[in-house]
């Protein structure tokens, strides 16, 4: 039984969730500006354009930061520890929050390339995550 | 500068405390409440003279308590307000609005107020792990805490320009030392070494438990006037000289000033502005600090030293008792007591009042008699900053 915590999609997030649950990462592209956002929006926040089209990443980036945890917030991640959880920024720009996995907490770094691997966690929910990049 | 105008025309009239520490059996509103009764008293005003109330958001009510709310305080209080606001900007935003109620003429005596029953009630601070339904989606991914959001943005300086617990052992054990004279800090007996510093065990790598602010029981509040008023009170006149605020809004986990320059950059520059002064001018700094880190990158966006100098710049105890630049002389956040932003600005005030006894600067620390202290707070994540400069006037 899964235990730990899971994405609640919104109006505003479902499509990202949705293209997560097809294993296609989604961010918008502004139509006007081409800047990619995320978090979703109804707006660019660069130019304020309303419209926009869904990419899909490519799945490529490097580690921006990261931090590992010794204590566990929530009992289900208490197995994990020490974990760590990192922002990747994307090629595409975005950075978001994840797991880097397949690698121990103490080998990652600043800048480490990674690329994106699904985790499918229940029936209608799969996690983006990332590991060290191979090609 | 739009604020030039106001430069030294507000005063802080009154600070008011609470016991603090681990104080069991009370609710958060009681210590609002005290530390408000206490304000008044110690500004010599009396209740009836309070036009405004501005109250922190309280969190969600622990140990069967009611939500604090300003009615709830001003029903306890016996005043009536004009004028009432709650509101999660804290210290930094409440410091503004109050100048500008006051200015406008909508109220002449303005109190601020945090208090809460966070240590007895074990608050845990990740509100994310402790609710039921979680509020957000990183939760997936077992993120939780401010602890983890700060120092996500400290890996990225030490990537960046080299910080590290090197620096910020540092500024714990300087922080402690000022909280070893300070009889009211929480850590007030606990000293603390650099070995006991690198012992302490990680809580969110890199942050160990001593990067760690504390978590406390208890209440402050201070009450803001207009200068020519403050005359008539019973204190030394503490004015508002500088005061600058600035939010980069853009969450931690999207931003792209973990290692700075912060809102402290911009923050400062409009203080230093309004006070027309630099930072050569300043004494003493009360500076925001949730995190070890947050005094380091706050520092040096207000320009005390560059990218990664801050190892050598809090060398020989620089910012401790004695040193050339005290800091967070009462112990701060991290070993005095939390009270959001009210912690460094209620220290500056009393400081600047000299009432600060074993601590106070001067003859008894061997540093210089303060006649002006930078403050700062902090909001969020790096999300919000504010840089107040206090006079003794």
């Amino acid at each position: 039984m899964y235990s730990k915590p899971l994405p609640r999609p919104n109006a505003d997030t479902k499509e990202f969730w949705k293209g997560c649950r097809e294993h296609e990462l989604r961010f918008q592209k502004c139509k006007n500006c081409d800047h990619v956002r995320w978090p979703p929006s109804v707006i660019c926040p660069q130019c304020h354009s309303f419209e926009a089209k869904w990419i899909v990443s490519g799945g490529t980036g490097a580690i921006y930061s990261y931090v590992v945890y010794h204590i566990a917030f929530h009992p289900a991640f208490k197995k994990d520890l020490p974990y760590a959880t990192a922002v990747v920024k994307l090629a595409e720009g975005p950075k978001i929050l994840t797991n880097i996995v397949g690698c121990r907490p103490s080998e990652l770094f600043c800048e480490m390339p990674v690329n994106l691997v699904w985790e499918d966690v229940s029936e209608t929910v799969s996690l983006p995550k990332f590991t060290p990049f191979k090609d | 500068m739009a604020g030039t105008r106001l430069k030294d025309k507000y005063a802080i009239v009154g600070v008011g405390y609470t016991p603090q520490g681990r104080v069991p059996e009370r609710s958060a509103l009681s210590f609002h409440v005290e530390a408000c009764a206490n304000a008044i008293k110690d500004s010599g005003l009396g209740k009836d003279n309070i036009d405004g109330l501005i109250c922190y958001r309280q969190f969600h009510p622990l140990a069967n308590d009611v939500a604090v709310t300003p009615y709830l305080v001003a029903q306890h209080l016996g005043i009536q307000p004009a004028i009432m606001s709650q509101e999660s900007y804290c210290a930094r935003g409440q410091v503004l609005h109050a100048i500008s109620l006051l200015d406008a003429g909508f109220c002449n005596y303005v109190l601020l107020v945090y208090g809460d029953n966070a240590l007895s009630g074990r608050r845990s601070f990740a509100e994310g792990a402790t609710n039921s339904e979680h509020p957000d989606d990183i939760a997936a991914f077992g993120e939780f805490s401010r602890v983890a959001n700060f120092a996500m943005a400290a890996r990225r300086a030490m990537h960046r320009f080299g910080t590290g617990p090197d620096t910020w052992k540092e500024i714990a054990v300087s922080q402690r030392k000022w909280a070893n004279i300070n009889p009211l800090a929480m850590s007030n007996k606990k000293m603390l070494t650099d070995r006991d510093y690198f012992n302490s065990e990680w809580v969110v790598e890199p942050f160990r438990r001593d990067d760690c602010c504390l978590v406390s029981d208890g209440g402050r509040a201070c009450i803001i006037t207009s200068t020519e008023r403050a005359r008539d009170l019973r204190h030394p006149t503490v004015t508002i000289m500088g005061i600058g605020e600035h939010n980069t809004s853009v969450d931690i986990h999207q931003s792209d000033i973990m290692a700075g320059p912060t809102g402290a950059a911009l923050s400062g520059k409009k203080a230093f502005e309004m006070a027309g002064i630099t930072r050569h001018a300043i004494d003493a700094c009360e500076i925001y600090d949730c995190f070890t880190y947050t005094v380091e990158i706050s520092l040096q966006d207000f320009g005390f030293f560059r990218p990664g100098e801050g190892k050598e710049w809090f060398k020989d105890g620089r910012a401790a008792p004695g040193g050339r630049l005290p800091v967070n002389t009462s112990g701060g956040l991290l070993s005095e007591s939390y009270f959001m932003g009210l912690t460094p600005i209620t220290e500056a005030v009393m400081q600047l009042m000299g009432r600060c006894e074993q601590r106070q600067l001067g003859p008894k620390t061997g540093n210089k008699t303060p006649e002006l202290i930078l403050c700062s707070d902090n909001g969020a994540v790096f999300q919000s900053s504010t840089a107040i400069i206090l006079r003794r006037f």
